[in-house]
């Protein structure tokens, strides 16, 4: 770099050192700081990179420093123990049993030492009571009391940086076993202008505005964040507001009917046993809806009633449907908005917070969250589920290309699986959907197909994450968060 | 969604036609099955459809496949000749085990795909449509070694004994019940009878206890079975005579010769297997309005025919009829949907959804976000934890007395077993894990709390949460208020501090929050929780419901 560079990128600390030097006198931090008007540390940092930019040269020189350690510190605010000891004794009237001396003025582990100076001062003399040691002050401990004790004195002056007189001096020894005072080698840098120096100068002195170096790291910023997958989770709502959805309730406890029997599974069927859902211990049973609705449902599980279907043929139990169990999948919330009723037309979606049991590892979390909805109108046919379908994948994946294969589904038939070719996961099984089932609507008293559907978010939250465990969607690493880039 | 595994050369035998790994792939979409894992030619696939026992084993998903490849068209037909064996059903297992349904299966040709097949159809069979062997269990027996007729009876739980399949030893009923694992297993089917259901020869040779176990002597099928007895037992007749059908029907398409079986009730008597088809009627306009196809009845009849069904037009109406092992069908829209998936789904121009709606949020969703705009705004970090917890950590560690919570029943671990009360602990877990992390941390969540209310619709009163946690060298009583103090004001929520005391804080570091029909706590986490939480350095927080 050239010199008028270099003098151009100069900081406000160098240059104002820089200043401070021109006379050509050697100076210490110490010096520069105050004929600068900054804080010492500016003026250390200043001259070591006034250094590396050749600016100046250094003088270092080791000096022996002594500083209070933190009893030291405590010492000073509190008294030395010593000082303590006979304070203690002084209050109790001139006279006091050690063990009440000790407690008194708190010595500790300083105990002996204590009685030691006070014996080798002579402020107090000792005798025994009983099996009690005794202490007595002797009159020699005025000048103690009175501020004028030698240790005490050095540890102030220690702890204001001012100089030792030599009686001070002796004393310092026993401070540094003692633990009070530390004695440190300390390097001190004195900082000459050199030529180059003043030539700098010269050229800085010419130009008022510094002159960054843009390529330099600058220090980091902690940023208050929104969680990813939350964020992602917020995206994924707003577009289906966009797509003029209404949002449902989705609480995380629910009784088995909206979780099951309003959606037309039977009771004994396998997949409502405890290895595939949760149930609870507490609370244990919620309460059913109005009791036309729960009749309905009895009379389409048993036999079909008025839905033109033969049922599941067996005796539905109330008590079961009461059952209370985390939900299972977002259905439970379809099926709970439809008991409450809904708009026709109309589009209804759920981002669900539902529950497995299950082993959790890089493929499996027991907490994860669905996107499920529906849609219904008495226009709609297969076609109308099929092209619902394929909007999504486009709006919410990105899909380049839809494929639909037929699925199941215990509530909706017909049932279709929707595959979407995304740009760069390749085809992936990104929809299961269907027309909820004339069992399930008709006890709910609704004769207009709804078309109903479920999203798997997790696996493109993950790509959008760019993440290959699926515990990163609910993060413990803040490093990881920190650093994790704003979904857009 | 049961797991089929199939080997690709037993499969290409029973269609009649050798198959690519490809074409079993897209044949199989006709059947809602998909291939998991491909070994060689051992193939597992996963049959989504759980209402459809047929489709089980290699040889029922072989006869769909044949009707969508066009070498079968119609109902698959079985010839059955009558066997003149009776199974007799005694009195005593109307109160215990009810139904029985039978057949004959002659010249089988038991090898090991046979063997392999029939375990697994059986297996499945019992767990997904037999609701784990209580509506169906199944047996299959050696019957040259049966002497006919068959009874069906209940004894008393030492009044018989006979070795148990794979077993040397005789037992009696209650002892394999307490002792053979299958016995302890199923125990709880057969809980409370005082008798229990057995099948025993003329020559009072026991075949099986179901829904338990077989036994040793005639339950056994080996390579050398030339004919094969096969006995379904359970709670209805039309489960049993499903059951019986799907099994019956699978050895008929290995070219078994069925053969039927009298069942002798007390009183009345029936003939099983019974292959009569089942009928319903499907009116051409739903399939038109369902489908959004213009489909004529001739195009739905043919389309049915590859489906297997038979069918005929009738007026406006179609009469379809369907095979005796499919119990899925329920309602027209079943059979509407096979006309469709026959019809193929990738054949089906997608039509727009029109209708003018308007979308909408949550408002709690709003509030939420409101909330975290503030905190974002404070500079602290979101984070999302779980809300299944564990006691341990909500009361435990946050040296809390006993208090309720909403609990899971069958946990899969401890550290998942109650929903949270708190989000506080977890937003403390979060600070251990992250000891290495620059401090200071600075971190947020707005989640859900569940905590027991009788007067609730589902006995759980669940709020919305925001907790802050912050921790670092000099974090205090002081710099959790003034966030407190930020959020609440830029909420517009008008609040008052009260000192309290509380167990999880500092002594006289603590406050309750409370504010119109909201409530929540602040302060500097104590010293035991801390180290409960192995965490070093201070931490101050705060809950409030929003």
């Amino acid at each position: 770099m050239k010199i008028e560079e270099t003098a151009q990128a100069l900081s406000e600390i160098e240059r104002n050192s820089l200043i401070a030097l021109r006379d050509g006198r050697l100076k210490n931090a110490g010096q520069i700081a105050n004929s600068a008007g900054m804080n010492i540390d500016s003026a250390r940092r200043a001259i070591m990179w006034l250094k590396e930019k050749a600016l100046v040269d250094l003088i270092e020189s080791a000096k022996m420093h002594i500083s209070l350690t933190t009893s030291g510190k405590e010492a000073l605010q509190k008294g030395l123990p010593e000082k303590r000891a006979i304070e203690a004794i002084h209050k109790a009237g001139g006279k006091e049993r050690l063990i009440e001396i000790q407690k008194n003025a708190n010595l500790g582990k300083e105990s002996d030492f204590v009685l030691g100076i006070a014996k080798r001062n002579a402020w107090v003399s000792l005798h025994k009571e009983g099996n009690e040691l005794v202490l007595e002050l002797t009159g020699l401990e005025k000048d103690l009391l009175q501020g004028k004790y030698a240790s005490e004195i050095a540890l102030g002056k220690i702890g204001e940086n001012e100089k030792l007189s030599e009686a001070e001096n002796e004393g310092l020894n026993e401070l540094i076993r003692r633990g009070f005072v530390e004695r440190k080698q300390i390097i001190e840098r004195s900082a000459r202008i050199n030529e180059l120096g003043l030539e700098a100068l010269a050229f800085a002195e010419k130009f008022t505005e510094r002159k960054y170096v843009v390529d330099a790291g600058v220090p980091e910023i902690l940023l208050g964040k929104k969680q990813p997958y939350v964020q992602f989770l917020g995206n994924i709502r707003n577009k289906l507001v966009a797509l003029g959805f209404k949002e449902m309730p989705a609480p995380l406890i629910t009784q088995e009917f909206y979780n099951f029997d309003a959606l037309f599974q039977p009771q004994g069927h396998p997949a409502r046993s405890w290895s595939d859902t949760y149930q609870l211990k507490q609370p244990k049973f919620g309460k059913l809806p109005d009791a036309r609705i729960v009749s309905g449902v009895k009379a389409a599980h048993e036999n079909g009633g008025n839905t033109g279907s033969s049922g599941w043929q067996y005796k539905w139990n109330e008590e079961i449907a009461k059952r209370l169990m985390p939900s299972a999948h977002g259905t439970a919330h379809s099926a709970r908005q439809l008991v409450k009723g809904i708009e026709i037309p109309g589009k209804y979606f759920a981002i669900a917070r539902c529950y497995r049991p299950d082993v959790v590892d890089a493929t499996h979390l027991i907490e994860f969250n669905q996107l499920e909805g529906f849609v219904v109108d008495k226009s709609f046919n297969f076609r109308h589920l099929l092209g619902m379908l394929k909007q999504f994948a486009v709006e919410i994946a990105g899909a380049e290309e839809v494929k639909f294969l037929p699925d199941y589904y215990p509530f909706t038939e017909p049932s279709v699986q929707l595959s979407a070719k995304h740009p760069e996961l390749g085809w992936i099984e990104f929809a299961g959907a269907g027309i909820f089932r004339p069992e399930m609507m008709l006890p709910l008293g609704i004769k207009e197909p709804a078309l109903a559907w479920g999203i798997g978010i997790d696996r493109l939250a993950m790509f959008k994450l760019n993440i290959k465990d699926v515990r990163y969607l609910f993060s413990d690493d803040l490093g990881w968060l920190r650093k994790c880039a704003v979904v857009q | 969604m049961p797991n089929v595994e199939i080997n690709l050369n037993d499969l290409g035998a029973l269609v009649g036609k050798k198959l690519s790994l490809e074409r079993v792939r897209e044949a199989l979409l006709f059947v809602k099955g998909e291939i998991d894992s491909v070994d060689g030619n051992e193939i597992v696939v996963d049959v989504k459809e759980t209402n459809r026992p047929d489709l089980l084993s290699a040889e029922g998903i072989a006869r769909e496949l044949k009707g969508h490849l066009g070498k079968e068209k119609g109902l698959a037909k079985y010839d059955v000749k009558s066997s003149g064996v009776k199974v007799i059903a005694d009195a005593s297992v109307s109160a215990v085990r009810p139904c029985i349904a039978a057949a004959i299966a002659r010249n089988v040709k038991v090898d090991g795909n046979f063997i392999k097949q029939m375990v697994q159809l059986q297996e499945k069979v019992c767990l997904t449509f037999g609701r784990k062997r209580k509506e169906a269990a199944i047996g299959l027996y050696d019957f040259d070694a049966m002497k006919a007729p068959i009874h069906y009876k209940a004894f008393a739980p030492h009044e018989l004994k006979f070795v148990p399949l794979e077993y040397r030893v005789e037992m009696d009923l209650d002892e394999i019940l307490k002792e053979h694992p299958k016995g302890k297993e199923y125990a709880h089917l057969l809980q409370g009878c005082k008798k229990y259901p057995i099948l025993i020869d003329s020559a009072d040779v026991v075949a099986s206890m179901p829904p338990i176990i077989n036994s040793q002597a005639t339950g056994k099928v080996t390579e050398k079975t030339r004919n094969l007895f096969v006995e379904v037992t359970g709670m209805r007749q039309e489960t049993v005579n499903t059951a019986l059908n799907v099994i019956a029907s699978a050895l008929a398409e290995r070219n078994a010769k069925i053969e039927s079986v009298q069942i002798v009730y007390p009183k009345s008597r029936i003939t099983t297997p019974d292959f009569t088809p089942g009928k319903i009627s499907v009116d051409v306009s739903d399939v038109q309005k369902i489908s959004g196809l213009e489909l004529g009845a001739a195009d739905i009849v043919k389309l049915l025919r590859n489906a297997h069904y038979d069918a005929a037009a009738k007026g406006k109406k179609i009469i379809a009829e369907y095979p005796a092992y499919r119990q899925d069908i329920l309602h027209p829209i079943d059979v509407i949907e096979d006309i469709i998936i026959a019809y193929g789904y990738e054949k089906i121009a997608p039509a727009e959804v029109k209708i003018a709606t308007i979308g909408n949020e949550l408002q709690n969703n709003r509030i939420e976000n409101a909330c975290r705009e503030v905190c974002v705004g404070l500079g602290l970090q979101e984070v999302l934890t779980f809300t299944l917890t564990s006691k341990e950590k909500q009361q435990r560690m946050m040296e809390l007395p006993e208090q309720q919570f909403v609990e899971i029943a069958n946990p899969v671990s401890t550290n998942w077993s109650v929903l949270r009360r708190s989000v506080v602990p977890e937003l403390l877990e979060f600070l251990s894990k992250n000891k290495n992390c620059p401090y200071p941390q600075k971190i947020f969540e707005i989640g859900r709390t569940l905590a027991l209310d009788a007067s609730a619709e589902t006995g759980v009163k669940e709020r919305t949460q925001v907790c802050i946690a912050i921790s670092h060298k000099n974090a205090n009583f002081t710099e959790i208020k003034s966030h407190l103090n930020a959020l609440l004001q830029n909420l517009g929520i008008k609040y008052e501090t009260r000192a309290m005391k509380h167990p999880s804080f500092a002594e006289g570091r603590a406050a309750e929050i409370v504010a119109l029909g909201k409530c929540g706590i602040l302060g500097e986490v104590g010293e035991k929780v801390l180290k409960n939480f192995l965490i070093d350095a201070p931490v101050a927080v705060l809950e409030f419901e929003i």
